[in-house]
């Protein structure tokens, strides 16, 4: 606690924002011996993934709302089943169609064959092909997200055989599968389908992965390669399964934070940062807005980049490039959030009453055009009118989360730009229109929609940002496109958690391998700092 | 008959393959379908006594140093500067831009400064940007062909870490973000983006749209005086000089193959011309899907060949007039190079058009040259042709090509130039519009796409036009594609056709 020299440090690490990833950067610190102090500004632990009981009796997990790629190593590292992380498999894929039709797609393959054989029996065939071609790269891309970004421009013997490894990975992959990569690298998640599947009914949906969280279309090179994330999700081992956390996503950072405590790192909640501390060019502590102030070893911020760099520090520390870089970093958030709490399930059209069907993620995209629609609309400042939708029912899975008979209808929406032409400050006023768009949309699928709404929540991006300090309402703090991964993420060179700052890191999701329940950032960070021996 | 090499098509790169292969000392036959060589680059009458310089009307990409030792300038080919382009305003009077910045310092003395430090960056990484462009590039038909790539990509270290890492990060990015980070008006930004498009199924908002730019920047230099058809003149004298045949007309022409291997080539009228070498010059899904014998190719290439993306978004109008191109913005002054399209955005919407397969709006943007203002022979006394480039008209149109439509998009054109050119409906005297169906139609390239393969970041260098066929050699023994859809890029660059020739005098 007091160093050598005789200065008084309270911390070895002092972790801004109590979000999944400062929690659990600040679990392996504690883990390690260190002592850790996380600091979050709302009342509630979480940060964008955290559940709210926001209407009497319903818990909404208020933004991030399913779990993919939680780290299998964090989940084990950090005992997170033994306090409490509950994970429940979605069951199904559903696409209702406006003209009656549907399609879902199951765990099961057969089943999964037979729907899409409806739209086109080439599909049907091909859809197995695929999962495996697509498969294979996900196990590759999976060991890149596990370890920090190597940087390609750097002579470090350790990052250069961490690259020569990928290397021959690489090496070892046929022809085929290379130009695959490459081409899920490259490519727009449409023209990558489309060299497979000749059914927009199957595009449509299979499409939208690329796009979460851009303010990119379905049809923008560079969105195919979030295809993968798709097969990476792994939940007890089951490849793909995306999954729901019971009692509302904040349970996964309340089981992290529990068991940060456990290896007895402190968590303050209400406890908002003003500013990060610095003496001799070196960042030692923070400031909070009620004046105290905090000493620590090293600061470790969990908080978007450009939030951390120029509003947390301060321009005067930085140079201009990394400023310069920081400013063009893209962040401009294009998503929404509307959760409902209704008096009865939603009946659709297509596939009417209770059924397993709706106890998956039901995605609102009927075809390709109806997605380049919603993003063009975005493209020039307007939320779309027909967005897409991403739309779950957690309390069919979960009952802990809604009165008896009563359900929670979380729908993620798509897109809802920052920058709207009346400008982002102009939200609050079209807040309601935007929520009406949302359920107009729904309402279209399942008559009487409307009827069973006890109460609306209504996220715009500009909520996101003030309320979850989110900049630019960005959920992945950061576009997760070529130009901001892996060793670029979030500033070129700049990228394994370190910055130029002196005792300043980052372990959040705007650094690699990015946004998501992952814990990726988080974890890796506190292992680097260890491994470095800054603490 | 019998010759060493085969090219078929005669257009700027099959004649440069010939021309090439002919100075190794190769007999060498060049087979056109149309009755004219030159391909897009062909310069056609559309009027009587009205002349194009060629469909594609930019020649500043020619590879003066791939072409070289063909000594071009000897058989009359001209080179220049790319003349000033205006950029008019309705509302102003635009900017006019040359490679000093021109007047736009008077738009934004901001803009003017962020020229300066672009050309700057540009200039520092040109020399690697072409060294990957100019040199072959192997085919990668397995992991272990990466380590001659894994060699380059340590002459990109030596670029320096910051430059390095900027193109890095800037390649995927869309033009418009790219271009924003330099200049606030958007009247620079949307004339500099408009060539990153040309050739791409893109618009300035869709990601990797800067690394069809910077092909482009790498690629650009002095231009052909005459433009396209001038270069074609030269490269067909200097074909002729080195006793190539160049027979014109024979469409239908068949590549034959016989055990693996391309034999020679089948005319339409049964005669048979065999070779060692063929190469084509036609674009990639042409050649390898039409041209040879069906059956002939295992069906995972066909299929492989088959996906290569050809979407053409080109369309081109001619304009003859019996004046001169009067702007309102720029009252008496002549203008060889405009481009019209006042914001990004524009472009964008455009090209949102052919998204949804459907007509422009109104008012495309436009990139235009007037080859008159310097070469007067190309029209009557006094009169003018103007070459309109439109890029977001899509081949694939849900109400179809028909003459409506095509006149409509006609309309829509001159109701565009005429919001800054008044005069312009009562100079008219001819007019000729091309929709893509339309080029594909005469000059038989896969879906109107005027760079045999659209750029995109997957369809360039090791990828271009597909993997395992970027070092020139088609999977047919004997046949090796030398067109715009082979490295190193579409347009007027002569380096597919120079690269593909050189291979086979080297092996």
């Amino acid at each position: 606690m007091s160093a050598a020299n005789g200065k008084a440090n309270d911390y070895d690490a002092v972790i801004i924002g109590g979000g999944h990833n400062g929690l659990a950067a600040a679990a392996y610190l504690a883990k390690a011996g260190r002592k850790v102090v996380v600091l979050e500004r709302r009342h509630v632990l979480g940060g964008a993934a955290v559940s709210e009981e926001i209407y009497p009796g319903f818990t909404y997990s208020v933004c991030s709302y399913v779990v993919s790629l939680l780290r299998p190593w964090i989940i084990r590292d950090l005992n997170l089943t033994k306090h409490g992380l509950h994970l429940i498999p979605l069951e199904c894929s559903f696409l209702p169609l406006p003209d009656g039709r549907s399609l879902a797609r199951w765990p099961d393959a057969n089943r999964t064959r037979d729907e899409i054989s409806q739209f086109s029996v080439a599909d049907a065939e091909m859809y197995g092909v695929f999962g495996m071609h697509v498969g294979k790269l996900a196990r590759f891309a999976k060991n890149v997200i596990d370890k920090p970004a190597p940087d390609p421009t750097s002579f470090d013997p350790a990052q250069l055989s961490q690259l020569l490894n990928m290397g021959k990975q690489l090496r070892g992959l046929s022809d085929d599968l290379l130009a695959l990569q490459y081409k899920l690298m490259t490519m727009s998640a449409v023209d990558f389908l489309d060299e497979w599947f000749e059914s927009d009914v199957l595009k449509g949906p299979m499409s939208v992965s690329g796009i979460i969280g851009t303010m990119l279309g379905v049809r923008s090179p560079g969105t195919a390669y979030v295809l993968l994330h798709h097969y990476m999700g792994e939940i007890d081992g089951s490849s793909r399964a995306w999954g729901l956390s019971k009692g509302g996503t904040g349970q996964v950072s309340m089981a992290i934070a529990r068991s940060a405590e456990a290896f007895g790192a402190e968590i303050r909640t209400e406890a908002p940062v003003a500013k990060i501390l610095m003496k001799k060019g070196q960042a030692c502590g923070v400031v909070l807005e009620n004046g105290d102030e905090i000493k620590a070893k090293v600061v470790v911020s969990g908080c978007e980049p450009r939030l951390t760099f120029l509003k947390l520090l301060g321009e005067e520390h930085l140079d201009d490039d990394f400023t310069a870089s920081l400013k063009r970093y893209k962040l401009r958030g294009s998503s929404g959030k509307v959760n409902l709490a209704v008096d009865r399930l939603p009946n659709f059209t297509s596939r009417p009453g209770d059924g397993p069907w709706l106890r998956g993620d039901i995605a609102i995209a009927p075809g390709i055009d109806y997605l380049e629609r919603a993003y063009d609309e975005a493209k020039y400042g307007d939320f779309s009118s027909r967005p897409y939708l991403n739309v779950v029912i957690p309390s069919l899975m979960d009952p802990s989360v809604a009165p008896p008979g009563k359900h929670v209808i979380s729908c993620f929406v798509q897109y809802a730009p920052y920058h709207i032409k009346e400008g982002p400050e102009f939200w609050p006023q079209r807040r309601e229109a935007f929520g009406d768009a949302v359920v107009d949309t729904l309402a279209e699928y399942c008559p009487g929609l409307k009827e069973s709404i006890l109460h609306r929540q209504v996220l715009t991006p500009w909520d996101l940002e003030q309320e979850f300090g989110l900049t630019e309402g960005n959920i992945f703090h950061g576009e997760l496109t070529p130009d901001q991964l892996l060793f670029q993420r979030p500033v070129s060179g700049w990228a394994r958690y370190k910055t130029p700052v002196k005792g300043l890191w980052l372990c959040g999701s705007g650094a690699h391998p990015g946004g998501g329940i992952m814990g990726g950032p988080g974890g890796l960070a506190a292992k680097e700092m260890l491994k470095r021996g800054v603490i | 008959m019998a010759a060493d090499c085969i090219v078929l098509g005669a257009s700027h790169n099959g004649l440069a393959a010939a021309a090439t292969l002919a100075a190794g000392g190769r007999r060498v036959v060049v087979i056109e379908p149309r009755d004219v060589v030159g391909g897009l680059c062909a310069g056609e009458e559309f009027h009587p006594g009205y002349r194009t310089t060629g469909l594609l009307h930019d020649s500043e990409t020619l590879l003066t140093d791939l072409v070289g030792p063909l000594d071009l300038p000897a058989r009359g080919l001209g080179l220049r500067e790319p003349p000033r382009l205006l950029v008019p305003r309705l509302e102003a009077s635009g900017v006019v831009l040359s490679n000093s910045g021109g007047d736009l310092a008077k738009v934004s003395p901001a803009d003017a400064h962020a020229w300066g430090r672009r050309r700057k960056f540009l200039d520092k990484v040109r020399p690697f940007l072409r060294k990957q462009l100019l040199a072959p590039t192997p085919a990668i038909d397995s992991g272990a062909a990466l380590g001659p790539l894994a060699r380059r990509a340590v002459g990109l270290r030596r670029l320096g870490r910051k430059d390095m890492m900027e193109l890095l990060r800037i390649a995927p990015t869309c033009v418009d973000d790219w271009l924003g980070e330099w200049f606030e008006s958007p009247l620079v930004r949307a004339a500099l983006a408009a060539p990153a498009l040309t050739g791409t199924w893109m618009g300035p908002r869709s990601p990797g749209s800067t690394a069809a730019l910077l092909v482009r920047e790498a690629l650009s230099g002095r231009e052909a005086a005459g433009g396209p058809a001038a270069l074609v003149a030269a490269l067909e004298r200097t074909c002729l000089s080195y006793r190539v045949k160049i027979r014109t007309g024979e469409a239908g022409a068949r590549i034959r193959v016989e055990g693996g291997r391309a034999r020679g080539v089948e005319l339409a009228s049964g005669e048979y011309i065999s070779a060692n070498v063929i190469f084509s010059a036609h674009d990639p899904k042409t050649t390898l899907l039409k041209l040879v014998p069906p059956g002939t190719l295992p069906l995972k290439i066909e299929e492989t060949v088959g996906q290569i993306r050809t979407r053409g978004l080109t369309a081109k109008v001619h304009l003859a007039l019996d004046g001169p191109l009067e702007f309102t913005c720029r009252p008496g002054e002549r203008f060889e190079r405009i481009r019209v399209g006042e914001h990004p955005l524009d472009l964008e919407r455009a090209f949102d058009n052919a998204k949804y397969r459907r007509l422009p709006a109104e008012h495309p943007p436009m990139d235009i040259r007037v080859p008159t203002v310097s070469d007067p022979s190309l029209a009557p006394d006094g009169g003018h042709v103007v070459s309109i480039l439109l890029h977001g008209i899509p081949y694939h149109l849900d109400a179809g090509w028909s003459d409506e439509t095509r006149a409509s998009l006609g309309e829509k054109t001159l109701a565009s130039l005429e919001r800054y050119c008044p005069k312009l409906r009562d100079q008219l005297v001819g007019m000729e519009v091309l929709t893509p169906a339309d080029i594909e139609a005469r000059y038989g390239v896969d879906s109107g796409q005027v760079y045999h393969a659209e750029h995109a970041l997957d369809q360039l260098w090791i990828a271009r036009p597909t993997f395992g066929m970027a070092d020139h050699a088609s999977p047919i023994e004997g046949l090796y594609l030398s067109g715009a859809g082979s490295h190193p890029s579409g347009g007027v660059t002569c380096g597919p056709g120079v690269l593909a020739a050189r291979r086979v005098l080297e092996a």
